[in-house]
């Protein structure tokens, strides 16, 4: 008895051993899936959950220019939502009367306060278009037409990279 | 023999690597690479919508050196027509390139042959660098994107990287 309990005094505490390789393994994919999505100019951009976009071979990079976004039920200048869409139709965009339109005025008033105000403006700024796949032309044209009429005929469309 | 058994113990506990360090940085490295991490990768395809202009004197010089055709890619419901214009080419050699794609196959058998009737008209004329696609309205936007990856590149070259969108007039 007296044995026993001198051996049980004696026997040295182990430290628990930490079992690393499972753990080695989990963050070895984590990192090897990171370092292939790694970008070193992180989108920042929030798109919207119901759009949808096109993917493209493009490999060009956007520029952070006025931002215009199309899709199914709703219209964006920038953050902005300034108009719903209603079975491919925009409210209050007039196919016959594009200038009476709110996009019109809006990017008027860009236009006026940005570029003709500032001499040093890029006058050939484009807009960064992203629409949803699934939109016809019909709907796509009225949009590019009044961003043309406003003074603003070159853009940008975004697309995902394949 | 369990002289024996011990001490093969100690070996294998010595063999056994320090991965702790290791894990240190992988913890550095993991918040770093998440704030780099892209889930999505957003490109941009150029185009611009047809404007008034009035031609300079330079761009009419330059016109002169080498002939340069518009190319025109008309996507319809259930056809994809092709057509050029130019001031400095004959009528007849521009009837000559026109085509019709018929749509009835995959997109992707419409495309390759679009892709290759494009081609033709660039070989035959490579200082053309504008394409003008007109869909109709009912035409969805993921085909024009479509449409104009196909115009743009072939393999990897250059074809009309120059591509203008517009609806049809008239």
């Amino acid at each position: 008895m007296a044995l026993g309990r001198r051996n049980k005094r004696n026997r040295q505490f182990v430290p628990p051993k930490l079992q690393l390789t499972s753990m080695m393994d989990m963050f070895t994919i984590i990192l090897i899936f990171l370092l292939v999505s790694f970008s070193d100019k992180p989108e920042t951009m929030n798109l919207e959950k119901n759009l949808e976009l096109p993917v493209s071979d493009a490999k060009l990079d956007y520029n952070d220019n006025i931002k215009l976004v199309l899709s199914r039920d709703s219209l964006y200048l920038g953050d902005e939502r300034i108009a719903g869409i209603q079975d491919g139709k925009i409210e209050g965009l007039n196919p016959t009367r594009l200038e009476d339109s709110v996009l019109y005025k809006e990017l008027m008033a860009y236009h006026k306060e940005e570029i003709d105000g500032d001499p040093k403006a890029d006058k050939e700024v484009s807009i960064l278009f992203l629409c949803d796949k699934r939109l016809s032309f019909k709907t796509v044209n009225s949009i590019i037409k009044t961003a043309g009429m406003a003074g603003y005929p070159n853009f940008q469309f975004g697309v995902l990279k394949k | 023999m369990s002289i024996l058994r011990k001490q093969r113990k100690a070996n294998r506990e010595e063999d056994d690597p320090d991965m702790v360090p290791v894990m240190n940085l992988f913890l550095v490295l993991i918040p770093f690479l998440l704030m780099s991490a892209s889930f999505y990768h957003l490109k941009a395809i150029n185009t611009s919508v047809p404007v008034l202009s009035q031609q300079s004197e330079d761009m009419e010089e330059e016109a002169k050196k080498e002939i340069k055709l518009t190319v025109i890619v008309e996507i319809k419901e259930k056809q994809i027509d092709v057509s050029a214009l130019s001031g400095e080419v004959g009528v007849e050699l521009l009837k000559g390139l026109e085509r019709t794609i018929d749509r009835k196959g995959s997109d992707e058998q419409t495309m390759k042959a679009l892709s290759d009737c494009l081609e033709k008209i660039k070989s035959g004329f490579p200082a053309s660098d504008t394409v003008i696609i007109i869909p109709e309205e009912d035409v969805v936007y993921e085909t024009i994107i479509q449409t104009m990856d196909v115009a743009r590149y072939y393999n990897e070259s250059p074809l009309f990287p120059k591509v203008v969108l517009s609806g049809k007039v008239g």
